[in-house]
């Protein structure tokens, strides 16, 4: 079992998900097994204006702790985070952070779609 | 459900493209104006399996066009956005969120601009060219479009007549002669790239817009920046 500690920066209580990595994917949006995909499957609202597919930085998240527990970036994870406001040094965009077990946390920003123009 | 506004909208009109490629021409509720710039895209929430799905369309029409506005897609197998899309009717209504994005061009380039595009990812090249053409551009432009035959070629005769009507913009389609196998990008595509921006020369000022589907479309951001373009310059967006 993996377990997914959520917390929001607007506030409201933090929130711990335990689930099956093998039981992947719970949602049908970004890759199977991502940040995103727990969520949602999990009834955890992240923004994800491109669907999941790595277009936008709508579903960027802060990892508190845990990076290890999560997939590579890839070099096209790593551009678009280049645009996310509010970049840190442990960005993911949640769509394509896959997490493969173990226990993770994370941050999610309060600023998430001023990508809009 | 996303905390962004949502948008209601009317399908006004469908046109097939190609057999597996359409248009949808969406009337904003209202008559509400949406303004964008060009290469942003509306993210579609869509019923599918008890759930709402998120799905993201570029917008085809330039944002300073005054009627509805167009996405157009490709029916993907197995995808429950497109299958859902493919399913709906004039009159239908669908709801969406934005437009969004920053694969996007709003001002002439400082260098010759390059786009280079793989089947339905040309969609974005759109409104992005008639911008930027309309403006009578310094530098050159060119769009470099790969599908496995003419008749796949969208918009084809928009293409041909900035063609003839700007000294500054070529167009090149890309499509495999005879004997020379199936359309891909690792094919058709990355050979013409190499050979006319890597190797016929040492400019390395270009800039370039790629789009395409899936993970092959990288390949041909990697070719680029492996030469000594930068990183900035080659900007791409993968469907």
């Amino acid at each position: 079992m993996a377990k997914l500690h959520v917390a929001f920066e607007a506030g409201g209580p933090d929130r711990v998900i335990e689930f099956d990595p093998a039981a992947a994917p719970f949602h049908h949006d970004g890759e199977p097994g991502s940040i995103l995909d727990v969520l949602l499957g999990h009834g955890i609202d992240l923004e994800h204006a491109c669907g999941g597919n790595c277009a936008c930085t709508t579903c960027h998240v802060i990892v508190l702790d845990g990076m290890e527990h999560l997939s590579e970036n890839e070099e096209e994870e790593d551009d678009m985070l280049d645009k996310a406001p509010g970049l840190r040094a442990t960005s993911r965009l949640g769509c394509q952070a896959v997490m493969d077990g173990g226990e993770v946390k994370i941050l999610i920003p309060r600023y998430t779609i001023n990508q809009q123009i | 459900m996303s905390s962004a506004p949502t948008y209601t909208a009317t399908i006004e009109r469908v046109v097939e493209r190609t057999p597996d490629t359409r248009s949808f021409f969406l009337r904003v509720a209202g008559g509400r104006p949406l303004p964008s710039v060009p290469g942003q895209f509306l993210s579609f929430l869509l019923p599918a399996d008890g759930k709402t799905l998120t799905r993201a369309y570029t917008i085809a029409s330039p944002p300073d066009e005054t009627g509805p506005i167009e996405i157009c897609l490709n029916r993907v197998a197995g995808g429950p956005g497109s299958a859902y899309l493919f399913g709906c009717r004039e009159g239908d209504e669908l709801r969406f969120t934005g437009p969004w994005g920053r694969f996007v061009i709003d001002e002439p380039s400082d260098a010759e601009h390059v786009f280079i595009a793989d089947r339905v990812g040309v969609v974005p090249f759109r409104p992005m060219l008639a911008r930027l053409l309309s403006g009578r551009p310094r530098f050159p432009v060119s769009l470099l479009y790969g599908a496995a035959r003419e008749s796949d070629l969208l918009f084809l005769d928009e293409w041909r007549t900035w063609d003839l009507r700007c000294p500054q913009f070529s167009f090149h389609p890309l499509i495999p002669g005879e004997g020379q196998g199936a359309y891909s990008i690792d094919a058709t595509v990355v050979p013409y790239v190499e050979q006319r921006f890597v190797k016929a020369d040492h400019n390395r000022d270009r800039r370039f817009s790629i789009c395409g589907i899936g993970r092959p479309i990288l390949r041909v951001r990697d070719v680029l920046r492996g030469a000594g373009y930068a990183r900035g310059a080659v900007k791409y967006e993968k469907w």
